[in-house]
């Protein structure tokens, strides 16, 4: 008997740590969990970066790998490591674990790896685990995400001033929340403007596939879009946008060089600030797991218009930007979704954490699913 | 009529990376090599093409590279899976991967800045001015003239019209035959997986210097082995193998195209529509007609290593 339990013991102490997991407010936990990173000297650290992309990729992991540098100048004397191409796969896993077996004090993933990082981050209580778009925080893991909707609201403002169709196309990815949060907030930021705006959106099932994108944003163009946006790591469709004369916004870096007469702007990235902040956070011993957004301003904006955005436009969209930096959002009720259900009722603002995980497109979106 | 010739348009382009390394990959295998290295290669071409056109801006002599580089990696494989007979499948892979790596670390200087010189469409006269046909398949740049008019005629006339084209052949169905005739069987093979290697390097160089004029690592994704596929659906032809790179492109021109105008079908089949289509026009003509199997069938003597003393 006493073997019996002793193999339910371990269990029922799971079950345990399971439902307190779940009753406890995250930021309670991250309360308990403080100090438990102790000092450390700035030579002595070591972090490491895993990347989904190569950092080569113009867009998003070029974009984390110019904050990586940025902090790299901020601490000279901190050591890093870098892994790209990172797997959504247990092959994940694998390398976060090296990280760590390599002496890793910080371990920062630029994307989401759900529970192949959680693992990780369970059996190394004493490392500072990151995990950019993530959801969960635990005793040693945190998360950062941008706010990059209000950005896209700003840009979406503009497209509906140029568009003379007011028929956007967007390319996509896959049909996840910030591909949702990102096509919802141009929509709504043109119908601002222009009611009768609308966007049909074209997945290509891929985040990063220079072809793909490009044959995506012509066809778009040729079923009479005169403004083309999206979430690509690739300027494809500003290539097709600078071809066919109609106009463009991008996602991650600025790439005007790519298109200067269509480029209108882009959702520019900015993690400096935050990555220097965060390790010397950890050196100083101050780092605590939490979930944090970057806003407007702070990690997130539009890029300067291009060079044939009228001024008028721009004044207009900037005016909304001004007022979203003083504390304003554009995003309340009523919202209805695509099939015409109300789904933000008047009066209430969306919050950060409801457009982090925003999963229906808003009516006159259409193509996501 | 307008939305057809756009259609056609973009079939053509993004088609004929397809028909190239298709084409190439056809050579190989009629000669008995199963060449898995297309997807390696092309992604080699493409770098290379983008770091010429980088030192000196002429696309031609971008070309020219990607096609020495593709036939050098080709030789690589041609010593391994047929001087030194290693396993076809494993060299064939073997070159994909160090393609695909070795693409990645040259490229990191060149990767994301744009090329200025890249092969312009030029219209030709009259032809171009058909209907609908006209600017989708005669107001392309030269390459596309190249894959689809020249290279696979060329290709057809060498196989199928020559002396050392029969000798190719026969050299897959049957080399303990084709070598006691007095055919040098090896030669024969390295030669025709370095042909293959060649356009491939050039199909790499054809992505990025006539459909998407930058580099960016991974940017291939999977074109090579679609190209590999594509052999098999074309029946070991070329022109027939040339054509479905083009059909490739249709296909795949149309999801989009359906997307971008709302039709009531769910993105997901959209984009699964080329990898429909290839099922559709394999296997139901193959069940329908028996003749077709055995006409379409792969050389005899495909993806087996070639011992003299085992004749």
């Amino acid at each position: 008997m006493s073997l019996k339990n002793l193999t339910r013991l371990p269990r029922r102490r799971a079950l345990a740590a399971l439902g307190s997991s779940l009753l406890l407010p995250s930021v309670l936990k991250a309360k308990a969990a403080e100090r438990r990173f102790a000092p450390i000297r700035e030579e002595d650290l070591l972090v490491g970066f895993g990347h989904t992309s190569p950092i080569t990729d113009g867009g998003w992991s070029y974009a984390h790998n110019q904050g990586v540098e940025a902090m790299k100048r901020a601490y000279p004397a901190v050591k890093t490591l870098f892994v790209e191409s990172v797997p959504y796969s247990a092959d994940a896993t694998r390398i976060f674990r090296q990280f760590v077996a390599e002496g890793a004090q910080m371990v920062i993933s630029t994307s989401n790896y759900g529970d192949f990082i959680k693992d990780v981050a369970d059996r190394a209580p004493n490392v500072a685990f990151m995990e950019c778009d993530g959801h969960t925080v635990s005793n040693n893991l945190g998360w950062y995400y941008i706010t990059h909707w209000y950005a896209s609201y700003v840009i979406g403002i503009a497209a509906a001033r140029l568009s003379k169709t007011g028929k956007l196309g967007y390319v996509a990815s896959f049909p996840v929340p910030s591909v949702y949060a990102s096509a919802n907030a141009v929509l709504l930021g043109a119908r601002s403007v222009n009611p009768n705006a609308t966007m049909r959106v074209i997945s290509i099932n891929s985040w990063f596939d220079p072809q793909a994108a490009t044959e995506a944003g012509a066809a778009l163009v040729d079923s009479g879009c005169d403004f083309l946006c999206g979430i690509m790591d690739d300027p494809g469709y500003l290539r097709v946008a600078e071809k066919r004369g109609v106009w463009a916004a991008m996602w991650n870096t600025d790439m005007r060089e790519f298109g200067p007469n269509a480029y209108v702007s882009s959702v520019t990235l900015d993690f400096a600030d935050f990555y220097i902040q965060q390790v010397g956070a950890r050196i100083r011993g101050e780092w605590a797991p939490e979930g944090r957004f970057l806003t407007l301003g702070k990690g997130v904006d539009r890029d300067p218009w291009g060079q044939n955005v009228p001024e008028a436009v721009q004044k207009e969209a900037d005016a909304a930007r001004d007022r979203m930096l003083a504390g304003w959002s554009p995003f309340q009720g009523p919202i209805y979704d695509s099939d015409g259900k109300l789904r933000v009722p008047a009066g209430h603002v969306m919050t950060d954490a409801e457009m982090f995980g925003w999963s229906w497109q808003v009516q006159g979106v259409s193509g996501l699913g | 009529m307008a939305l057809l010739s756009d259609l056609l348009g973009h079939a053509v382009l993004s088609g004929s990376v397809l028909a190239l390394g298709a084409l190439g990959e056809v050579i190989a295998e009629r000669a008995g090599v199963l060449d898995l290295g297309v997807e390696g290669l092309m992604s080699l071409g493409a770098v290379v093409a983008v770091m010429t056109v980088t030192a000196t801006p002429h696309p031609w002599l971008g070309l020219l590279a990607a096609g020495l580089v593709g036939g050098l990696g080709a030789g690589v494989l041609a010593l391994s899976s047929v001087v030194l007979r290693a396993n076809q499948v494993l060299c064939g892979v073997a070159i994909t991967f160090l393609g695909l790596g070795l693409s990645s670390v040259i490229g990191r200087s060149v990767a994301g800045i744009p090329i200025s010189a890249v092969f312009e469409p030029v219209s030709i006269p009259v032809l171009s001015s058909i209907p609908v046909i006209g600017p989708a398949f005669f107001s392309q740049n030269v390459l596309v003239y190249l894959i689809y008019l020249v290279l696979p005629a060329l290709v057809h006339f060498w196989m199928f019209r020559t002396r050392s084209g029969l000798d190719l052949r026969a050299v897959g169905e049957n080399p303990a035959a084709a070598d006691a005739v007095g055919v040098p069987v090896m030669r024969l093979r390295a030669l025709a997986v370095i042909l293959g290697g060649v356009l491939a390097g050039l199909a790499g160089a054809d992505l990025t210097l006539a459909v998407v004029p930058v580099w960016s690592d991974g940017m291939i994704a999977g074109r090579g082995w679609i190209a590999v596929a594509l052999v098999i659906f074309a029946g070991y032809r070329p022109v027939v193998a040339v054509l479905s790179g083009l059909l490739f492109g249709l296909v795949t021109a149309v999801g989009f195209m359906g997307q971008a105008r709302g039709w009531p079908i769910a993105p997901a089949i959209l984009n699964t529509l080329p990898y429909l289509g290839t099922v559709a026009c394999i296997i139901v003509p193959m069940l329908a007609f028996a003749k077709l199997r055995s006409a379409m069938a792969a050389p005899a003597a495909l993806g087996t290593p070639y011992y003299r003393s085992g004749r």
